[in-house]
């Protein structure tokens, strides 16, 4: 039962990408939609059984799902639902203008459904090496999903983010090898290699005390630099403004949304053995240290940015650097807010850049000073890009605005009040810069060039559904979680907390 | 069939010898033909340290490893990059960063650093294989070395694979290499990430006229 279960999450997707890459630009989209529908069903059912009766483990101890696995599961593949969805507008526009040939429809998405099932496989292996694979695996797709539209920029994009992603997942894998090799004393010498329970997290985590800290220091540090290009923490960004404004913007949705986040969930595994063999006190501060930076190289280019998608782009480094904070801060408040923050951020980020891909496409130009106006000119994506960008800002009511808050307040509670109040400072002010901006795009002028194109073509009620629902949840979430999704939040931080399931 | 320990050792430090010897030639090389040939010697020499310790000691994950590595990394990769290297009009990387005496100095003094720096950890941890661990940080460095300092997308993937080398071989020499399904996977994504490299330097050609990245700085801010 539960090995189905875990084979349709990755099968069905990978299955569907197979079927959909010989499709024409009809049928494609079907076909990705119904893999993946089968794997978010399968995903959602897995994660009701570990929030109800504890951690899964199956395939002879391959595939373990915690509460924190279960919750990534879902929020990967929520976040490619609502890009796939957002899809065939985007195809239609780009097959309208020229920018793809026939043929490209089919191979676009069979490679989203690829990345989706990459990404959903990664919190279910119980294997260090394996997440490594996977998400190796997941670079290289969506390398090529960025330079889908073959402009020079695209490319360029796709060729930095290919070769700083190959070069920082390096030093995510040399990371896990010096746990493999922390390891060599207290598993045996004889079973090394042989059985791959040797690199499972969970055995890692439950003998932590006993691995050889020398090489567990050196292993975060690794890994930190590995999962940390990936999850773009600062210095190791520089990839992401460029990879996530190029790419077909369903897929900046899914790399913001879901991508980063992932990435995360492997530093915090390597944060959670590193803590029990060290001490909290090590990695916890290097985890503040890089998400302060993250958040301080953020904010003048949020503040002085003029391209729309690279302004999203810049508010992912934000928001992961404050999530990368929240799991050094730890305590039960701070991880609170990081278990609702990632979530929210995930929701909010794949809303704005969908509505923001819409009207890019619309004016012809994601130059911020010449997308004014965009609520009158094309009123469902204008208002979704206005208040997912006003939620990503931070403001309430919104499930953002109560995780920066939980976080914050959580940094003080566990004796980091300083970092808590430089962060602070910089999110008030990251506020501020967003916001210029996106009331610009809202009601601002629409710039010198005026258009005298076709008035753009009413939008189906679906796409206006799909812009209008993950907002709502973000925004309700502001104001009141129902109590089972409250109990399973609770379950998150208990495994984060180092308390196991 | 098993050789006799110290035949194992000297083998697997004469391929740690070779392999160190590659990564300086391929740090100072100007030519990238011969660079892709120089690399896909030290992979098959990485594969062929793993195949003797593999039969050594009677590991069979290793021996798989090692044949694997030598076929993939030594045999298909190449020909891939040699494939593009052939449409290509670039078979020089005229602009490097630093001249190539610069380089080699610098080559030299990653291999003395690493020496000295793998010097505390495997007397630490009691690495078995103790000329490897060096010879694998040097390589990693060596890597890093040739992507900095390079600008056409085929020395680009070269230094990748550089860096590569040095990352299985730090895996063989802490911990006699990863478990076989990681391995087999982690092979598997380095073919696909050059395959991947490989259509978009043939895109870069469609689109730029060469595969220099000097044509890559739209993108900025």
């Amino acid at each position: 039962m539960i090995e189905l279960l875990v084979l349709l999450v990755i099968g069905a997707p990978a299955a569907a990408g197979v079927a959909a890459w010989f499709a024409d630009a009809r049928r494609a989209p079907w076909l990705a939609a119904a893999g993946l529908g089968a794997s978010i069903v399968a995903g959602i059912v897995l994660a009701v059984l570990v929030f109800a009766s504890g951690p899964i483990r199956a395939f002879d101890g391959l595939v373990a799902i915690d509460a924190f696995g279960a919750y990534m599961l879902v929020l990967v593949l929520v976040v490619a639902g609502i890009a796939l969805a957002g899809s065939p507008a985007h195809i239609a526009h780009e097959m309208h203008t020229g920018g793809l040939r026939p043929h490209d429809a089919g191979r676009y998405y069979a490679l989203l459904v690829w990345f989706a099932a990459g990404l959903a496989a990664v919190p279910l292996l119980d294997n260090l090496g394996l997440v490594w694979v996977g998400i190796e695996a997941t670079t290289i797709v969506s390398a090529l999903l960025v330079g889908f539209s073959r402009t020079p920029q695209a490319i360029e994009a796709a060729w930095k983010y290919l070769i700083l992603g190959s070069i920082g997942i390096g030093f995510a894998l040399l990371g896990t090898l010096l746990v493999y090799a922390s390891s060599v004393g207290v598993l045996g010498e004889g079973v090394l290699g042989e059985t791959h329970d040797a690199l499972a997290w969970t055995r890692l985590v439950s003998i932590a005390p006993a691995l050889d800290p020398a090489f567990v220091r050196l292993a975060f540090i690794f890994a930190l630099a590995g999962y940390g290009t990936k999850a773009g923490l600062a210095p190791f960004h520089t990839w992401l403004p460029d990879a996530h404004s190029q790419a077909p913007s369903p897929i900046s949705a899914m790399l913001s949304g879901a991508a980063l986040a992932v990435s995360l969930y492997a530093l915090a595994r390597f944060h959670l053995i590193a803590t029990g063999t060290l001490g909290p006190a090590f990695s916890s501060t290097l985890l503040v240290v890089f998400g302060l930076f993250s958040l301080a190289v953020a904010l003048p280019f949020i503040v002085a940015q003029s391209d729309l998608k690279r302004l999203l782009a810049y508010s992912s480094i934000e928001h992961l650097g404050l999530a990368a904070l929240a799991l050094g801060f730890g305590g039960h408040l701070a991880l609170l807010g990081f278990t609702l923050h990632l979530a929210s951020h995930g929701l909010a980020k794949s809303t704005a850049f969908l509505s923001a891909g819409q009207l890019v496409a619309e004016r012809g130009t994601r130059r911020i000073g010449r997308l004014g106006g965009s609520l009158a000119r094309s009123p469902a994506d204008g208002r979704a890009l206005l208040v997912a960008a006003l939620v990503l800002a931070g403001l309430p009511p919104s499930g953002i605005f109560v995780a920066e808050l939980a976080i914050l307040f959580g940094g003080v509670a566990t004796g980091w009040g300083l970092a808590a109040g430089l962060a602070a400072l910089i999110l008030a002010l990251a506020v501020a810069g967003l916001l210029f901006h996106v009331v610009r795009i809202a009601v601002g002028p629409a710039g010198r060039r005026v258009e005298s194109g076709p008035a753009s073509p009413r939008p189906s009620i679906a796409h206006a559904f799909l812009l209008t629902v993950p907002l709502t949840v973000v925004v309700v979430a502001g104001l009141w979680t129902p109590s089972p999704l409250a109990a399973a939040f609770d379950q998150v931080v208990r495994v984060l907390g180092g308390g196991g399931g | 069939m098993t050789f006799d320990p110290r035949t194992v050792a000297e083998v697997v430090d004469a391929c740690a010898a070779v392999i160190v010897v590659l990564g300086v030639l391929l740090a100072a090389t100007r030519s990238i033909g011969r660079s892709i040939w120089m690399v896909a010697l030290q992979s098959a020499f990485v594969g062929l340290a793993a195949l003797t310790v593999g039969l050594g000691t009677g590991t069979t994950h290793l021996v798989f490893g090692g044949l694997l590595a030598i076929g993939a990394k030594g045999i298909v990769v190449p020909l891939v990059l040699g494939l593009i290297l052939r449409r290509s009009s670039v078979r020089v990387e005229r602009h490097l960063l630093v001249g190539p005496r610069v380089l080699l100095v610098a080559a030299v003094a990653i291999v003395f650093a690493s020496a000295s720096a793998a010097d505390d950890v495997s007397s630490a941890a009691g690495v078995a294989a103790s000329r490897v661990l060096p010879a694998a940080i040097s390589q990693v460095l060596m890597g890093l070395l040739i992507v900095m300092t390079r600008r056409k997308a085929l020395s680009l993937v070269v230094g990748l694979l550089v860096f590569e080398n040095g990352i299985a071989l730090t895996a063989f020499s802490l911990s006699y290499g990863m478990p076989l399904v990681v391995e087999l996977g982690i092979l598997f994504d380095v073919l696909i990430a050059v395959v991947v490299a490989w259509i978009y330097a043939r895109r870069m050609l469609d689109v730029f006229g060469s595969t220099s990245t000097d044509e890559l700085r739209s993108l900025r801010g």
